[in-house]
């Protein structure tokens, strides 16, 4: 597969660059929104919507926006789908609005979103953008619904809500609780690792490319403390 | 300088334009979710009233209400639901009850509460059909008295609102509040601070002496009627003729009455339970007595206070108590704390040795009424020790 086709634009959010468990991005929401798989389903979604729409508009301004100002710039327009989003879910699923709380309004400041507009939509054609924002949101979705099963069925016995014979009398409360949270998580990213050995982007070669800052600093800090960890 | 303005220029127009999205979504979005939340705001509503149409928060600026309410809403057929906050046994209730047109309870449920055995969340169904007359008769819950009382109390307060609010009036005073109007009214010069005065001599008709604080008279206390005396005996207030006569021939008798202290390690008898003794000028004795109750002799168990009940008795030279009072206690809150109420001390007064065990005992509390009931009897041996008859 050539490597900027669409087809490998779509499919690498998926597995080979899950934000999830590869680039590790948006870890806050992962854990927060998977104790449910209807929670975990819905944020996903609300992300998807968000990133394939932000992908679009900064990658249509992407010649407009001078390099200087296009952080803020980004940040009011995923700030305002944010927004948008919030109020139609609110105004058309007030139950999901509910269940999801404040993490429907922190997916401004979600790390998927903000990564994907500088390292992909402010480089690429439209087009090209949408499709890595459906991957990537895919891939988001895909990893808190894997998350969400594993939580839901062990920590409160059902999936999505839905009673399950044996694990609903078999509860494990852990798992719905923040550190088994953090160890499904690590399991997780564990297995995809194995699954994609040797073919996921390095740490090193998205570590400086892929901060927001990267343009204003002068990276000795990061490069230090990659060496460091490569060490 | 051409960079900055291109970066003020296309900053500033991508906030506007976010801004216009934003707008035009808020105005497709608002009117549905204003909708959404007053749906979910009359769903809270409609369990206490079922069938209700149309609630409409009403402003409570405009009424004097009892202070348990906290919000209001009218309905379309003149009822209406209100939301109310009060104490409990502990932390407070937070009610919502609604009344109907014709000043019934529809229902009543707790929304938070700190109660302790949770009877606020069942004790609603019992309320339901009261009426502002009929409500005061509900029993409370044994047990969890004080719960159920606050819970009902809340009830009558809403009942009450919804009588005010529909144009009529009744009086939302507490008792204390009315006794305290009374007796400002009754002598304006006390200003409004009044303390309870222990009779010390036979009163013709007189249930109550209250003192003013600054010293400006006395309120006494016949009946229904409260009538203000001067600090030199002089009949105040606007009263007829045969009242007036009443009222200042027991000023005369209270002013001119005079106590001397009592030496009782003269007498080695005396019950250990008598404290202190007076005689007053008419002859009559003021005893202060102790009681072993529940304080002293209830089981460890339940961690007894260790404290004595102190009692103020006035009693004939004949053995017969005029007035008895519970001064102070510590038995047991919501339970044995009931030897402190009027309700049940002056039980006691007009009887004899013959006959003061025949008062209504306190309920769930026998080591407290029994100690109680020792330290009155000490008072006719206490008599007899000092007229010299034992």
């Amino acid at each position: 597969m050539q490597k900027n086709s669409n087809a490998s634009v779509l499919l690498r959010g998926l597995l080979l660059e899950n934000p999830v468990f590869v680039l590790i991005l948006g870890t806050c929401p992962t854990l927060a929104t998977t104790t449910t798989v209807i929670g975990a389903l819905s944020m996903g979604l609300a992300a998807m919507a968000v990133l394939i729409c932000s992908n679009a508009v900064i990658s249509l301004l992407r010649k407009v926006i001078p390099d200087g100002v296009r952080i803020p710039c980004y940040i009011v327009i995923i700030a305002g789908f944010v927004t948008m989003v919030q109020m139609f879910v609110q105004a058309f699923l007030p139950e999901i609005y509910e269940l999801l709380g404040v993490y429907l309004a922190l997916i401004t400041v979600n790390c998927i979103i903000l990564g994907r507009a500088e390292m992909f939509a402010s480089k690429n054609t439209v087009g090209k953008s949408v499709l890595d924002g459906v991957g990537m949101g895919l891939g988001f979705t895909l990893a808190l619904l894997a998350m969400a099963t594993v939580r839901e069925v062990l920590g409160s016995g059902s999936f999505a809500g839905i009673a399950l014979p044996f694990f609903s009398t078999h509860t494990i409360s852990f798992f719905v609780k923040a550190p088994g949270g953090m160890l499904v998580y690590g399991v997780m990213i564990a297995i995809v690792t194995k699954l994609t050995h040797g073919k996921a982007p390095k740490k090193k070669s998205f570590a400086c490319a892929g901060c927001p800052s990267a343009a204003m600093c002068n990276a000795s800090a990061c490069e230090t403390s990659a060496v460091k960890e490569d060490n | 300088m051409n960079k900055n303005v291109k970066n003020i220029v296309v900053l500033t127009s991508v906030c506007a334009v976010v801004a216009l999205l934003l707008a035009v979504t808020n105005y497709i979005t608002a009117p549905i979710i204003a909708k959404q939340q007053e749906a979910a705001a009359n769903e809270a509503l409609l369990v206490v009233m079922p069938g209700g149409e149309d609630f409409a928060a009403v402003d409570l600026s405009a009424y004097a209400l009892p202070a348990t309410v906290t919000e209001a809403y009218s309905e379309k057929n003149g009822g209406y639901v209100f939301k109310l906050t009060t104490a409990g046994y502990s932390s407070g209730m937070v009610i919502m009850c609604g009344v109907d047109a014709s000043g019934k309870v529809t229902g009543a449920t707790c929304l938070s509460s700190g109660e302790t055995l949770g009877y606020e969340k069942t004790y609603g169904d019992t309320v339901v059909g009261a009426t502002a007359d009929s409500v005061d008769a509900l029993d409370t819950v044994g047990g969890a008295t004080k719960t159920t009382a606050a819970y009902r109390g809340a009830v009558k307060d809403a009942l009450n609102a919804a009588i005010i609010l529909g144009g009529g009036s009744v009086d939302i005073r507490s008792e204390e509040e009315i006794l305290a109007d009374n007796l400002t009214a009754a002598l304006p010069a006390g200003d409004g601070k009044f303390t309870s005065v222990f009779i010390t001599e036979e009163l013709n008709d007189i249930s109550a002496i209250y003192a003013a604080d600054n010293c400006a008279g006395y309120v006494y206390v016949s009946g229904e009627h409260f009538v203000g005396v001067d600090k030199d005996g002089n009949v105040v207030s606007e009263v007829s003729e045969e009242l007036r006569t009443k009222v200042s021939d027991a000023a005369k008798i209270m002013l001119a009455s005079t106590t001397e202290d009592i030496d009782l390690s003269a007498y080695a008898d005396m019950p250990s339970q008598v404290l202190s003794a007076k005689k007053t000028a008419s002859g009559n004795y003021v005893f202060e007595l102790r009681a072993a109750g529940f304080g002293i002799n209830g089981s460890a168990y339940y961690n007894p206070s260790g404290e004595y009940i102190y009692i103020r008795v006035l009693a004939t030279a004949a053995g017969k108590i005029i007035a008895c009072e519970t001064v102070s206690q510590k038995e047991t809150d919501g339970v044995g704390s009931a030897c402190a109420n009027a309700d049940f001390y002056t039980q006691f007064n007009g009887k004899e040795e013959s006959n003061y065990k025949e008062i209504d005992a306190i309920s769930g509390a026998t080591v407290t009424t029994n100690g109680y009931k020792t330290a009155i009897s000490k008072v006719f041996t206490a008599v007899k020790i000092l007229e010299g008859e034992a």
